[in-house]
């Protein structure tokens, strides 16, 4: 769409060029109006083209769709790492396969069926996503990719690979050019006002009365009546559209990614060290809430390990000034205050969610929901955590029901109503019904 | 004859205003007014409100605020955050005492459960035993210790009282301990320990509500001054007079629990006990009897004598003086079947008279009902207080004998019945200190005021029957700078221990010693029994021919009968927000007593509901407004204890009116009492009897049959109407668009929840009211709200009066009249009902936006997020038992109780949401119990087991009457008793298919 707009602008441009040669042969106000025209739509046009219909993000779309199974690196995570897929393959063969790729194994396409072979016949999912925003998501990984490639040749201080300018049109450009259009379209008006002048003096007819400018934009609006109604119907419906994203996002926080009272890195303790989520957050096995570890926790190891590998001891001196404890002497004193951490995921109170249910009857990892926190130096929030989210996710997960006797009735009745085949997904045993969740 | 069921005086009499409401919805019109000083909002307003609000929710959702997360620096083992804990203690405030559960999350109590261990009240809890919780979080409570109204610290009081207590001692003054019943062995010692630091020390217990009399007749005949201890569940045959042991009687939810057994049948039990009770008041128990008789209060004594004389005349005993009444043919009916059942029948009296607990002792003896249903030698400590030691505190004080008084969890300016008399006495004593709860009207007079611990709060044990031991630990530090009386005294006295934790603990030691049992056992259990038989006492008859002619001694005038309310009791929790607001079960009225007459006294005063009366006992005279209540006795007033109180706190202070003035010598029952009528139609009640009705359609609703019936057929008196059709008569389910259970496309695969409600031992307690709100956050809406008919309460008690009388069989007209003369002693139902959870909602089908769909396991859910409050859904539902938000109850200065306040949100239960205004909410059937109960049923691989999964309202219930159940297992109590011949749905001609059965009352007649 950016294309097509910046052709219509190339094309305005050049018609303009035309104009202005016509000027110096007419004197048809006809001429200048249409001008005028043109401008307005151009600018429009540019308008919609940034804002309306707003750039996808690719970013956040790679985060909610895809990092679940794929890095934007080489390594695999459950799909294949997708760095430089754009030179693996062309983008008509990626919108097909990540709309529908069982579609394309099945049409017996080489490359389909041997990924689909390697991967261990996971299919993956299909992507309900609209082909910008699947373009935007491989242009994303496309960026990732030569960032990574970029950094380590800046650090060995070689050659400067400066990555691809953003595909993205930078709304300053725009707006510079379209100042410049009005500030050329003004000076044109002039000098075309100097020469009709020139020319009526010349004829010796009486030169017109300068026209106030009040004046002068009246009748222009007068005159102009159906360009004005148009211009506040598309405000108008870029208002509504804007207004409707925006309100759309109203309290999704994905992404958010506060400061912490102390710089814990997850990367570091889950990562490097690979210390087991639970060991820490032990209640979501058992409880609602997978809980934030009592200081006493962190002390199981930082009583020993006083020195951090980045921050050495400054942050780990926070737990200890949290507990009051002397590392030199070992002893706990009275001045306890409790760590304030601010709270990065935030259900909404009308949700009830439990976690051990995901975790202990579930089995889901927690990197499903959480993303991946051992990568993360800073903890953010991975998912959308709307209901949307929670559902799409009921819809494709299959319940762990083997060896749950629980289930055991329960899932001969679903295969008998369903047929033998069926998934088992948390839909087909109630999981979207309301009170499953709201009460 | 057919049955016919009235709600109300109103129904009976067609009142234009009953009619108005029965045959509306809603109360009134979409009542947009906020109060009545405003002028209505005008289109205006509602423009700049609109546009106010949308840029504000604009600007608010532009950040979200930063939530912290604050986890503990050291958490305690036990806690997980989230999964609740339960820690056995017991409730007792000086009247009622239960051994519970405190459900505590993350360190705060939210819930009591009674104790399945407990001998005494087992599962089941009162009404207040249930709202005792909200105690603990009352901003109204004491706290900080202070000094003749000044706040100080401990240290300070300690110090001044020590050395004035030293100073009386050494002067030889008296000390005097005036406290409510204490059953606690512990601190009996600690006040003995107390005693033997300072000699002139005595302690002197006193109950409000004084059950002296039974103590004083035991004296008598028994030479043992204690109440004994009563089983009701082997009794075949009970005759009560004036004594209402399901609501309050001593040990009420142990009795019911009692009672309730002997009233249960089923294909295995197929008898029942016989009931009859004599009462000039309407009570919980007379309403529940098979045959009740309205008994005078000038004949009470009478009814006992003439009761005992034709015993005697059977068992061959002389016979006490002659006695008549008006009620001797129910008084010979009673004679004949308590003969019958005798050794296996009680007799019991609410009377605190000396005279008639003899001759009560008396016909137990003679039924030989001691040691059966009756045990005097293993006796209850429920009840300890003796008038004639409180009327000697009272000379002490009044003559300045007493050089220190500590008053311990007792308030005698509010319920002595010349209570001002004694707030002057107290001015005449050097030192006086209170050991209380809150700033009440004692304390006011006192001038060092020790904060107590609220028993969450507090370390305790107890002993209420003799042998039987449970104890109380605390379930959260305390809140305020309060600490337990039983420490405070130990550090007056400079005991060496002052810790009462490791004061308890040694003397536990030595109760425990050779039991094998350990502190920390009886610590998880709650309970601990000594079996230790005492020999049982020998009658002695030497007091009772004297008590005879007492009793039997002729008396006029107007009676008047000063009762317990089942919500208020003797009104140590007037201050709760959830009893004032619970219902009473009778009257149906909330935030208010009244002097209770029969329609036909009020028209013979020439007073109407509404009217001010004054009533004059002795020489007290108490003004209050008038409640036409039917079934009470003719030429009777009756008002309850418990209200009236100056100093309870914001929500309990001058609601009601203080019935103890009247209750001339500590007497429940007191004969000539004088009335005029002072202000004409002056008082607003805020009752729910007339809210809710069911459109008239009570064929349907309420079923019962006769013992004698049900025994020939098991369905008696439980068949459905048939509708008629083009097939010709069918059953509704059989004129159906859906798929009904038992049908392919019921699809209920995994669990089909439900509830069956056994009418037959549902006696209309409330405490499933009580703990529905505790549990599901139901908001106090107060009485303004009330009046319009926006109580919240998820779960509601009908209550329904019958009468034999059929108005269609008057010449084919129909004519109410005949019902009114039945309606003077009207028989009692009483219904719970909540949401049915239809399989067949009428409320699903008109929900505009889905908000309350079906779940696959039977469950009528609710979506309030989604709800946008149109109604209908309220509208629709035949049962109405749908509730409107009509505010928003939290942070609402308007609604000023504890959800107003961050204490008292302390309570609300985290794991269900507080609602907001403008959304619909109804019973969920506790879906969060049953998802918490499927969650741990699927950690650990199993199916969940019967009775694993409670309701709130069923785990509740003294009587079991409320069963829940997953209907798919078979062997589940609730899908054995949904099969009893006796099972019905209530308005089933509407074939909304309910998960929610219930059982055919049975009477005993």
């Amino acid at each position: 769409m950016i294309y097509l707009h910046l052709r219509t602008l190339s094309g305005f441009l050049h018609n303009t060029d035309n104009n202005l040669f016509n000027l110096n042969h007419t004197t048809d106000m006809a001429g200048t109006k249409r001008m005028i025209l043109r401008v307005a739509y151009a600018f429009l046009f540019l308008l919609l083209s940034n804002t309306a219909f707003s750039q996808p993000s690719g970013e956040a779309l790679f985060k909610g769709n895809c990092a679940q199974c794929h890095s934007t690196g080489d390594n695999k995570v459950i799909g294949p790492g997708l760095k430089n897929i754009h030179e693996r393959r062309d983008i008509e063969w990626l919108l097909k396969w990540t709309k529908n790729s069982q579609a394309l194994v099945k049409a017996g396409d080489d490359y389909a069926v041997k990924i689909f072979n390697d991967y261990g016949k996971v299919v993956m999912p299909n992507q309900n996503l609209k082909d910008d925003e699947i373009i935007a998501i491989y242009d994303y990984v496309k960026a990732e990719g030569q960032k990574a490639a970029a950094v380590p040749a800046a650090t060995t201080g070689g050659g400067t690979t400066e990555p691809i300018a953003d595909q993205k049109t930078s709304p300053w450009l725009i707006i510079t050019i379209v100042i410049s259009l009005l500030v050329l379209y003004r000076i044109l008006n002039r000098i075309k006002k100097g020469l009709e002048h020139a020319l009526l003096a010349k004829e010796g007819k009486p030169i017109p009365e300068p026209v106030p400018a009040k004046q002068a934009t009246k009748n222009w609006i007068r005159g102009n009546k159906k360009l004005i109604a148009f211009i506040l119907l598309i405000l108008f419906v870029w208002g509504s559209v804007e207004g409707w994203y925006a309100l759309a996002g109203i309290g999704i926080q994905q992404g958010y990614e506060p400061d912490q009272p102390i710089k814990f890195s997850h990367k570091l303790h889950a990562g490097t060290n690979k210390i087991d989520c639970q060991y820490c957050h032990s209640s979501a096995a058992k409880s609602r809430h997978a809980g934030i570890p009592s200081a006493n926790v962190c002390m199981n190891c930082h009583k020993y390990v006083q020195e951090g590998p980045v921050y050495g001891k400054e942050e780990i001196s926070k737990i200890y000034a949290a507990l009051d404890y002397d590392p030199n002497t070992g002893n706990y004193g009275p001045n306890q205050k409790p760590i304030q951490w601010v709270q990065v995921h935030n259900l909404p109170d009308l949700a009830y969610f439990n976690h051990s249910q995901h975790v202990t009857v579930g089995k889901i990892a927690c990197q499903t929901c959480h993303g991946p926190v051992e990568e993360m130096d800073v903890l953010y929030q991975f998912s959308a955590l709307t209901m949307g989210w929670c559902i799409d996710c009921h819809r494709t997960t299959e319940v762990k029901m083997e060896g749950n006797a629980y289930y055991a009735d329960y899932a001969m009745w679903l295969k008998e109503k369903h047929g033998p085949d069926v998934k088992l997904t948390v839909d087909k045993i109630g999981g979207l019904e309301c009170s499953r969740c709201h009460y | 004859m057919e049955k016919r069921y009235w709600k109300g005086l109103e129904e009976l009499q067609n009142d234009p205003e009953f009619i108005k409401l029965r045959d509306n919805e809603f109360y009134e019109l979409l009542p947009v007014k906020e109060n009545d000083h405003k002028p209505e909002t005008s289109r205006r307003d509602f423009l700049k409100y609109l546009g106010f609000g949308v840029a504000a929710a604009s600007l608010a959702a532009c950040e979200a605020p930063v939530k912290k997360a604050i986890p503990y620096l050291v958490k305690p083992e036990e806690i997980t955050p989230g999964v609740p804990n339960y820690y056995a203690s017991t409730f007792f405030d000086g009247h009622d005492y239960a051994s519970v559960l405190v459900k505590t999350r993350e360190g705060r109590p939210i819930k009591v459960e009674g104790n399945e261990l407990s001998s005494i009240n087992g599962s089941g809890t009162n009404a207040r035993t249930q709202a005792s919780v909200l105690g603990l979080y009352d901003t109204g409570r004491l706290q900080h210790p202070k000094v003749n109204g000044k706040e100080t610290d401990w240290k300070a009081v300690d110090n001044e009282i020590t050395a004035k207590l030293n100073d009386v001692a050494s002067k030889q003054g008296n000390i005097r301990i005036l406290s409510s019943t204490i059953i606690s062995p512990s601190t009996k010692k600690a006040i003995t320990d107390f005693a033997a630091r300072f000699p002139n020390t005595k302690h002197i217990q006193y109950d409000a509500i004084s059950y002296s009399g039974m103590i004083k007749a035991n004296q008598l005949t028994f030479d043992k001054a204690a109440i004994p201890s009563y089983r009701f569940d082997k009794a075949d045959c009970i005759v009560a007079f004036e004594c209402d042991f399901i609501g309050n009687w001593i040990s009420s939810s142990q009795y019911a629990r009692q009672y309730a057994q002997t009233r249960k049948l089923n294909a295995q039990k197929k008898n029942m006990s016989r009931h009859f009770q004599f009462e000039a008041n309407l009570s919980l128990t007379g309403s529940n009897a098979d045959f009740r008789y309205k008994l005078p209060v000038t004949e009470h004594g009478a009814a006992l004598v003439a009761l005992y004389n034709l015993i005697a005349s059977k068992a061959g005993a002389t016979a006490l003086t002659s006695a008549s009444t008006s009620v001797s043919e129910g008084l010979s009916k009673a004679a004949d079947a308590l003969w019958n059942a005798r050794g296996k029948s009680l007799v019991v009296c609410g009377s605190n008279d000396v005279n008639h607990q003899v001759v009560v002792n008396g016909i137990n003896q003679l039924l030989g009902n001691y040691g059966s249903t009756i045990d005097i030698a293993n006796h209850s400590n429920l009840r300890q207080g003796i008038d004639e030691a409180v009327n000697e505190l009272i000379a002490e004080l009044n003559a300045g004998n007493v050089g220190a008084l500590i008053v311990y969890n007792s308030n005698p300016v509010y319920s002595l019945p010349d209570g001002e008399a004694f707030a002057s006495a107290l001015k005449k004593v050097n030192l006086t200190i209170s050991i209380s709860d809150r700033e009440d009207e004692t304390s006011v007079h006192c001038q060092y005021l020790c904060p107590d611990n609220h028993y969450l709060e507090s370390w305790n044990d107890a002993e209420p029957e003799a042998g039987v031991y449970s104890t109380c630990q605390p379930a959260i530090r305390p809140l305020y700078n309060t600490r337990q009386g039983q420490q405070s005294l130990l550090i007056w006295a400079g005991a060496p221990v002052t810790d009462f934790h490791e004061y308890m603990k040694a003397n536990w030691n030595t109760l425990l010693a050779g039991s094998g049992k350990s502190w920390q056992n009886i610590l998880q259990d709650g309970v601990f029994k000594k079996t230790n038989t005492a020999a049982p006492l020998v009658f002695k008859d030497s007091a009772l021919a004297e008590a005879g002619n007492n009793a039997a001694a002729k008396k006029s005038g107007t009676g008047l009968v000063i009762y317990e309310m089942t919500a208020m009791g003797n009104g140590s929790q007037a201050n709760n927000p959830w009893l004032l607001e619970f219902p009473d079960p009778i009257s149906r009225l909330t935030w208010d007593n009244y002097f209770a007459v029969s329609i036909t006294y009020a028209n013979t005063l020439g007073i109407k509901q509404g009217n001010i009366i004054e009533v004059k006992a002795g020489n007290k005279s108490l003004k209050g407004p008038v409640l036409i209540q039917p079934g009470l006795a003719d030429n009777t007033i009756a008002i309850a204890y418990g209200f009236g109180r100056t100093h309870a706190g914001k929500a309990g202070n001058g609601i009601g009116v203080n019935a103890y003035r009247l209750a001339n010598g500590f007497q429940h029952l007191i004969s000539g009492v004088e009335v005029s009528k002072t202000i004409e139609d002056d008082h607003q009640f805020a009752g729910i009897q007339t809210h809710h009705t069911l459109m008239g359609r009570n064929r349907d609703i309420l079923k019962e049959t006769t013992l004698a019936a049900w025994t020939q057929d098991s369905a008696s008196n439980n068949t459905v109407e048939k509708i008629t059709t083009y097939k010709g008569k069918q059953l509704p389910h059989e004129v159906d668009l859906w798929a009904t259970e038992k049908q392919p496309g019921f699809d209920k695969p995994n669990h089909l929840w439900g509830m069956v409600i056994d009418l037959n031992s549902c006696f209309g307690c409330g405490s499933c009211v009580v703990a529905c709100t505790a549990e599901n956050n139901v908001p106090v809406v107060g009485k303004d709200e009330i009046r319009r008919s926006r109580e919240m309460h998820w779960i509601r008690i009908d209550r329904y009066y019958s009468s034999d009388a059929d108005p269609d069989k008057n010449e084919g007209k129909k004519d109410y009249s005949k019902m009114e003369i039945p309606s003077d002693n009207p028989q009692v139902v009483f219904q719970p009902m909540m949401c049915q959870h239809c399989n067949h909602a009428p409320c699903e089908t008109v929900c505009p936006v889905a908000a309350t769909p079906h779940s696959s396991e039977g469950l009528n859910m609710m979506a309030y997020n989604r709800c946008v409050g149109t109604r209908y859904c309220e509208n629709n539902c035949p049962y109405k038992v749908r509730r409107f938000n009509w505010f928003k109850y939290f942070d609402n200065d308007q609604f000023d109780y504890n959800m107003n306040n961050s204490t008292g949100k302390m309570v609300l239960n985290p794991d269900v949401i507080v609602r907001s205004r403008g959304v619909m909410e109804k019973c969920s059937l506790c879906v969060q119990r049953i998802q918490a109960g499927k969650l741990q049923a699927k950690k650990e691989g199993r199916r969940p087991h019967d009775g694993e999964i409670k309701t709130a309202c069923a785990q509740a219930c003294p009587a079991d009457a409320i069963v829940f159940g997953d209907y798919l297992n078979k062997e589940s109590e609730a899908a054995k008793m949904k099969e009893d011949p006796r099972s019905y749905h209530v308005l089933p001609a509407l074939n909304t298919q309910p998960n929610i059965y219930y059982q055919v009352k049975v009477r005993n007649v």
